[in-house]
């Protein structure tokens, strides 16, 4: 009982890995998918949306709120499938998106550069430079990106629960020890657990709402669902209408589930 | 039945993982004994050993030969544990003294600071917490130019492991279970081919001490 991420570059055995261990489990497994939902329910193109969640903005970031909004759709997509707890999920930046949350494995894998360039030339015809340049871009957007993002190295040991290198261990292999350690009492999903699991889902829908409605959108607010009760705080202009702080709490009580709403906003003057 | 060699800072708890990962196999669990073994056969004190093949040298200091010694002569002393096939090491560096070894699982643990900080601290009433980062800090930095000294490698860098364990939120007996099902996988059971290549690899060892002694005289 466990979820587990599986971070990894392009091309290092982390689908065949993601499926080795889902098929061992028997959990369910999710990858790519999340990004397809995410965007049909904020109805843009998944590559828009793709766009976003992997390329990181060259001088000043004119889409951040936009990005925000992306980001914060995805994660909530992430959230419908994690509120069961057993579930093996490949996607980007699982060990990022479900930060500080019980009964996770955060597995990252590792392989030699040689061999994921051969495996690219081998699967797609291309030619080893080729090969070496889409693999050297691929990793480096990821990593700017997770860096933009969270601030974090994506390849720190520290981000991750089990580093597997897959120059030595072979797929069977990492994944029977992966499968171990998720059966373990430290992995269990517990009553406990999945409260906490329940409330990251209802903090990831009220994230989406402020991140889409038109006033809120702007403001960078973070969401903690704690007991029942949604804090949202976050820096907030003080505008002459005045009713910046009304409308954030309308708008997460309009989130289904959403039963108390406690703000710890700061307030500035926007024009000192 | 493979050798495990376990790297990881000072009081990142992978002592602890090394013994239950010992009992659990029913392997020796071997660390600072390779250095003392190798001080014996020398006929140094294990201080003078230490002092030398531990410690880096200043930052202009020179690969000695004596210090050249002493790494054969504690390699040699690992590769005569590692061939009967079934060890847990925990000592300095077993992951590069054993390097391209085939049988050998390597495995990195690492901790938060903060934790590692508070076991030192535990463990050492008298110690204040900002003594204990201290040296826990100093301690990773001889650690990380040693090895960047003897061998040119980063020992925080995960592609010389096969597994680096985070122990933040992973216990002693997760870690163990994992790598005991890890270990247990068809490549790295000694077969007859791998404990002729561990003969050969001791063999090897003793042949250059011997060179070094003798050139020491």
């Amino acid at each position: 009982m466990a979820i587990i991420t599986i971070s990894r570059g392009s091309k290092s055995g982390g689908q065949e890995m993601a499926k080795c261990l889902a098929a061992q489990l028997q959990y369910p497994i999710v990858g790519r998918e999340i990004v397809q939902e995410a965007a049909s329910r904020l109805k843009v193109s998944e590559e828009a949306l793709s766009h976003q969640m992997e390329h990181t903005p060259k001088l000043w970031d004119r889409h951040a709120a936009t990005r925000r909004l992306y980001v914060a759709a995805v994660q909530a997509a992430l959230a419908e499938y994690v509120t069961e707890g057993d579930l093996v999920y490949h996607g980007l930046a699982g060990q990022l998106l479900l930060r500080g949350l019980p009964a996770v494995l955060r597995v990252r894998l590792i392989a030699p550069r040689e061999r994921r360039v051969r495996t690219l030339i081998e699967e797609h015809q291309m030619n080893e430079a080729s090969a070496e340049e889409f693999i050297q871009h691929v990793d480096g957007a990821r990593a700017r990106w997770v860096k933009m993002m969270y601030g974090e190295n994506i390849e720190d040991p520290a981000l991750y629960d089990v580093v597997v290198n897959l120059e030595t261990m072979s797929v069977a292999g990492a994944s029977a020890a992966l499968a171990t350690m998720a059966k373990r009492p430290d992995f269990a999903v517990t009553g406990e657990v999945r409260a906490c699991l329940r409330a990251f889902r209802l903090a990831s829908n009220v994230r989406v709402a402020l991140a889409r409605a038109r006033e809120t959108r702007p403001h960078n607010l973070d969401v903690l669902v704690e007991g029942g009760v949604v804090e949202i705080s976050g820096s907030v202009p003080v505008l002459k209408t005045g009713r910046m702080g009304d409308r954030i709490s309308e708008v997460a009580r309009s989130v289904p589930g959403v039963e108390e709403v406690r703000m710890k906003l700061q307030w500035y003057d926007p024009y000192p | 039945m493979p050798i495990i060699t376990i790297s990881r800072g000072t009081l990142s708890g992978g002592q602890a993982v090394a013994e239950c990962l010992a009992a659990k196999l029913e392997y020796p669990c071997v660390g600072r004994e390779i250095v003392q073994e190798a001080a014996r056969k020398l006929g140094v004190s294990e201080e003078t050993l230490s002092g030398k093949f531990e410690t880096p040298p200043g930052r202009w200091d020179r690969l000695t030969h004596e210090r050249r010694l002493y790494l054969h002569a504690v390699q040699a002393a690992l590769a005569d544990q590692c061939v009967a096939g079934e060890l847990v090491y925990h000592g300095l560096a077993g992951q590069l003294l054993l390097r391209g070894l085939p049988g050998v699982l390597r495995v990195r643990l690492i901790a938060p600071l903060d934790m590692r900080v508070r076991a030192l601290a535990d463990a050492h009433h008298r110690m204040s917490p900002k003594a204990a980062e201290e040296f826990i800090e100093s301690m990773d930095e001889d650690r990380r130019r040693w090895v960047r000294l003897m061998y040119g490698a980063d020992v925080e860098d995960p592609s010389l492991y096969d597994l680096t364990i985070n122990l933040q939120s992973i216990s002693t007996e997760t870690a163990c279970a994992g790598i005991a099902e890890a270990v247990a996988q068809p490549q790295y059971q000694i077969t007859d081919e791998v404990r002729a290549k561990l003969e050969a690899f001791a063999a090897q060892c003793h042949e250059q001490l011997q060179v070094a002694t003798s050139q020491r005289s």
